[in-house]
């Protein structure tokens, strides 16, 4: 809190001794054009504060007052130029820096600064700056300060310099669609620049209001940076997708490139499989004369990336297998105990009014014994996962494997994914492995004793 | 349905606590009869206490008067009792066996000496002969000692138990004289590294020789008490049975196993936090020659046979827990009197007093409940008081922990030294809540016991509800009726015929009140759940508490009068906590049968069952941290 106020203070000295000149600037140019005023307030534009959702996208200076389209235009270009003349060699946070430390430092009147800004906020993941609350504040920095804000009661009533608050909104609202959580300095800069009570400083506190209300709903986050290597990456979907804290993700097989006797380079594949205890006693219960399926490619999406993994499963058991076994108090049946009775033996059932259970159609479903997932979804790769999990599960000796396969990419998606932006990464891609209909005859069906 | 419904809802209110009282009023008339003829009676019983309290009946019979022993008995045991007392006062340094961790043999063999390895043992084998009464008395001195206690149960309470309970002649003549002069320890080989309480999941397994003489036997038991002394031992494995339809299947047997069969090894003692001079490690058996002789009971028999041996050797706990808590109440008692804080002494504060109070009512209650239990077991017959020692078990070990644990308390830092004994009691008496099947377990066997005993009676009566007999409703509506004018419950413990003292009648109505509740609450239960009441394990424990405390009040009221009425001395005393214990259990038991009703404000268990749930899904705590910050 110590900085911050230090913080507070220091940006206030500075503006303080800046302040006249923005003023003055400022009101010059709205003296300078005098459009259509309301007369309630000089500094009141009529236009209406929510006119335009989709500024970041569209040019955001399209109803700017007093500017002809082209020289607006022109504008706009300008800032653009000027981040791809500074960036020509890396496109960084230092550089990107450097952009707004050259605008800033360009005129002191900062003349087109909300062009400026919106010219940075679209630039912002080019140069992989998007998430870094830093260079938002930085951004904010550029607003002049003090002179934006309202200073009576009907200025704050009205929309109080539109452009520059909605613009203000704006690098909050970016923020928002990356999920940056503002910080101290955020408002600080923002009380600064609009005053409470403004525009920009009402979104802060929704921001504040349920940014931190959402932070852990989702009780199975995903990181934000997946891991580069396949292996950790395989453990970290199988982990997910079998949430059962008993169970053991092995590698079966490490990635890996030889050099054949011939000079061919074979490379093998990735497997990493995972099995629970309790699939491990199932498997070990089924019948042998049943075949069980490796069927795949599925697909598990981690934010914007698709990975594809297999499952050992077998179709359910037909009724007649079913059997119960009875209960006799005097064997040591299944679920006996010496010293109480497992089963009270009446004649009655449960209450209606005491039975909470909801009446599900009940689908029954073969039993999934094993999952994997492999740089390469071939038989042969597969068949090795299936040699691996036998040395745990000696039964698979015994019970006929039959390959499933759809056609689907033998690599491994997106691992190696460039960073996307918000709206990019809500919609799933479309998968490239869509089996082809001239393909599903080709469905591998191979039969391994 | 609509009848049903409007049952329901009755049953909800008060009335229904007296839905039993016709049933009871019939056999008030019939316990009464019998009371009179009791005299004559030698008969096997038929009737169980514990069980008769789901239908909300008390068998006054059963426990009216408190149990005694003769005058020669009495004269007898209290000439056993005096040169053990002596003995372990003098010769047994509890301090050396908990550090040494291990019972040095001069004690041994003066244990054996008095003959403290067959106390129960018939006196043609060679044994004291003495009744389930009287071992219990000796337990309340050899307790003292917790690792001598726990090495005397597990060698006679259990490991031979089997041999003299079901064993043939042969073998009884064979091991008997030589395990009662000590000569032999035994041991009791049922659990195993996969399976404590679930004796299913038993793998070791005796197969028969080709010539058909023996069994070999192979496998290995965990946690076995005297596992590494024993010669004999009662050990339980699986056996291939042909049964009824011929087909072969899995079964236990009981096996007598002498260390001499060979095979036999036991693994290094374990390292445990109390009873630590008690001798508890791994056995295993490879290839153990065990004769055919040598079944106890019959091939495939074994899980009757565990069963009663547990069943048989849990009473005794509650006198030797009430043995503990006599001598610490001496000890601490002697501390407060001369410990002077601001200028006053320990055993003038209330807060000190407050724990003395619960430690004599608690050790009065044991007491009263174990000698009650033993009785009725002494009683001519193979009488079955499985759940009343369950009972005496639980209510015992817990009520040793609290009371132990406030005696240390009474010392303060002191009692957390080893200079003194309470640390040792404290880690010693933990192990009561766990051995013999756990509390949890033994209260799910209490439980269900009577709820399977209770369910066959009201099936019926139950069944013709659900459907909505005309009958059955205008029979409890009339009762409802019966219910709102007249309030009181009278069971005949009190009044004319009375077995109650007068001294005691307020105590007697609040029991007799509580029993009749708990009727109707079990038959509620019976209607709400049916068979799927063994998943509802969270009520089963209120029922098994519910029934404890009833158990435990019978034995106080029982104690109490038959003490004022033969002017015992110090009766005063005895009904003064008689009394207060009633009270004190009539609201713990409304209040639990209160949360067994339906939808009742009191029960959390929804709760509960989620919190749980998240933790364990997660296995572990999982609130953020106090400190924490999302911004």
């Amino acid at each position: 809190m110590n900085s911050a106020r230090r913080l507070l203070q220091t940006q206030y000295f500075r503006c303080l001794a800046a302040a006249p000149n923005y003023r003055a600037s400022v009101q010059h140019v709205v003296f300078a054009h005098p459009p259509r005023r309301t007369s309630l307030s000089q500094l009141q534009w009529p236009r209406s504060f929510h006119g335009s959702p989709g500024c970041s996208q569209n040019r955001p200076v399209t109803t700017a007052v007093g500017q002809g389209g082209e020289k607006k235009e022109k504008s706009l270009v300008t800032y653009d130029e000027l981040f791809e003349q500074v960036a020509r060699d890396a496109k960084s946070k230092a550089t990107f820096n450097r952009v707004v430390d050259i605008f800033s430092k360009r005129d002191v009147r900062r003349r087109g600064h909300v062009e400026f800004i919106y010219a940075a906020l679209k630039k912002m993941p080019e140069f992989g700056v998007e998430r870094d609350i830093a260079v938002y504040n930085k951004l904010l920095d550029v607003f002049p300060k003090e002179v934006l804000v309202a200073r009576n009661f009907i200025q704050r009533m009205f929309n109080h310099y539109p452009r520059q608050q909605e613009c203000g909104v704006q690098v909050l609202e970016q923020m928002e669609n990356y999920g940056i959580m503002p910080n101290v300095e955020t408002k600080v800069l923002l009380v600064q620049i609009f005053g409470d009570k403004s525009h920009p400083v009402r979104k802060y506190q929704r921001l504040m209001y349920w940014f931190p209300k959402f932070k852990h709903a989702n009780p199975f986050p995903v990181p934000r940076d997946l891991p580069q290597d396949p292996v950790d990456l395989a453990r970290l979907s199988l982990g997910r997708i079998a949430n059962d804290l008993d169970s053991t993700t092995t590698v079966y097989q490490m990635p890996s490139t030889d050099l054949s006797e011939t000079g061919e380079e074979i490379s093998l594949p990735h497997i990493v499989g995972t099995q629970s205890p309790d699939q491990r006693s199932l498997l070990a219960k089924h019948n042998p004369s049943r075949p069980v399926f490796v069927e795949g490619p599925l697909p598990l999406w981690l934010r914007g990336t698709c990975v594809y993994y297999y499952v050992l499963r077998a179709d359910p058991p037909p009724p007649e297998e079913k059997v119960e076994e009875p209960c006799d108090p005097e064997l040591f049946g299944p679920g006996q105990s010496i010293f109480y009775p497992l089963v009270v033996d009446l004649a009655l059932d449960r209450d209606l009014g005491d039975d909470y259970s909801f009446d599900v159609d009940d689908v029954e479903e073969g039993v999934v014994y094993a999952m994997c997932m492999t740089g390469q979804g071939d038989q042969a790769t597969l068949g090795r996962w299936i040699s691996g999990l036998q040395e745990t599960n000696p039964i698979l000796g015994q019970i006929p494997t039959l390959f499933r396969l759809e056609s689907g990419p033998r690599e491994l998606q997106g691992a190696s994914e460039t960073p996307r932006g918000p709206d990019i990464e809500a919609e799933p891609r479309t998968m490239e492995h869509e089996p082809f209909p001239e393909e599903e005859h080709q469905h591998s069906q191979g039969m391994k004793q | 349905m609509s009848l049903t419904r409007v049952l329901r809802f009755s049953k909800a209110l008060r009335f229904e606590r007296r839905l039993a009282a016709p049933h009871v009023g019939r056999s008030e008339k019939v316990t009464s009869r019998i009371q009179l003829q009791r005299r004559f009676r030698t008969d096997c019983r038929s009737l169980a206490y514990a069980k008769d309290l789901f239908l909300g009946k008390v068998n006054k019979a059963e426990v009216f008067p408190y149990p005694e022993i003769g005058n020669e008995e009495l004269e007898e045991i209290n000439q056993l009792v005096a040169p053990v007392e002596k003995f372990f006062a003098e010769d047994v340094d509890s301090k050396l066996i908990d550090h040494e961790a291990t019972i040095p043999s001069e004690t041994l063999k003066g244990l054996k000496e008095l003959g403290l390895f067959g106390i129960q043992i018939p006196e043609e084998y060679g044994g004291l002969g003495l009744s389930n009464t009287m071992y219990a008395r000796l337990g309340e001195i050899f307790c003292l000692d917790g690792s001598i206690a726990v090495t005397l149960a597990a060698h006679q309470a259990i490991g031979l138990k089997g041999i003299l309970m079901l064993g043939t002649e042969e073998q009884k003549t064979k091991y008997l004289p030589r395990l009662a002069t000590g000569e032999h320890i035994a041991a009791f080989c049922l659990t195993e590294p996969g399976s404590g309480s679930d004796a299913a999941s038993i793998q070791t397994r005796a197969t028969l020789t080709e010539d058909g003489k023996h069994y070999l036997l192979n496998g290995s038991k965990f946690w076995i008490s005297n596992g590494g002394l024993a010669e004999i031992m009662t050990v339980f494995a699986r056996t291939e049975v042909v049964d009824k339809d011929g087909q072969k299947k899995d079964k236990i047997t009981a096996f007598i196993v002498e260390r001499a069969f060979g095979g036999v090894t036991s693994g290094k003692p374990e390292d445990k936090l109390g009873i630590r001079g008690s001798n508890t490690c791994e056995v295993t058996f490879e290839d153990t020659k065990v004769p055919v002789e040598n079944v106890i009971g019959e091939v495939g028999g074994g899980f009757k046979v565990a069963m009663n041996i547990l069943n048989s050797g849990r009473f005794s706990m509650g006198s030797a827990s009430a043995g503990i808590i006599k001598t610490l109440i001496g000890l601490a008692a002697e501390y407060a009197g001369t410990r002077k804080q601001f200028n006053r002494r320990l055993s003038e504060f209330g807060m000190i007093q407050d724990k003395f109070a619960l430690m004599a009512q608690n050790a009065f209650v044991m007491e009263s409940m174990a000698y009650l239990t033993a009785g009725m077991m002494d009683r001519p017959g193979l009488p079955d008081c499985s759940v009343e020692a369950a009972m005496v078990k639980v209510f015992s070990s817990e009520g040793l922990w609290i009371c132990v644990s406030e005696a240390l308390q009474v010392l303060g830092g002191l009692g957390y030294t080893k200079n003194f004994p309470y640390e040792r009691y404290l880690r010693d008496s933990r192990i009561l809540l766990i051995f013999e099947g756990t509390n949890e377990i033994l209260r799910m066997y209490i439980a269900l016991t009577g709820m399977q005993y209770a369910g066959r009676i009201l099936t019926g009566k139950i069944k013709e509800m659900k459907k909505g007999n005309v009958g059955v409703v205008f029979e409890l509506l009339g009762k409802k009726l019966r219910d709102s004018v007249v309030k009181t419950v009278d069971l005949g413990l009190t009044g004319n015929n009375g077995v109650v003292h007068p001294s005691l009648t307020e105590s007697a109505k609040k029991f007799e009140e509580n029993v009749v509740f708990f009727g109707s609450t079990v038959e509620n239960l019976l209607y709400r759940y049916g068979k799927t009441i063994v998943d509802e394990q969270l009520v089963l424990k209120r029922v098994a508490d519910v029934l404890i405390n009833l158990y435990a009040m019978t034995a106080v009221l029982s104690r109490a009068s038959r003490s004022i009425s033969i002017g015992l001395r110090n009766h005063d005393h005895e009904v003064l906590l008689a009394n207060n214990f009633c009270s004190e259990a009539y609201f713990k038991n409304n209040y639990l049968m209160t949360q067994l009703q339906k939808n009742s404000p009191e029960n959390n268990d929804a709760n509960i069952k989620k919190i749980a749930m998240d933790i364990l899904e997660k296995r572990a705590y999982i609130c953020s941290h106090p400190l924490d910050r999302t911004f």
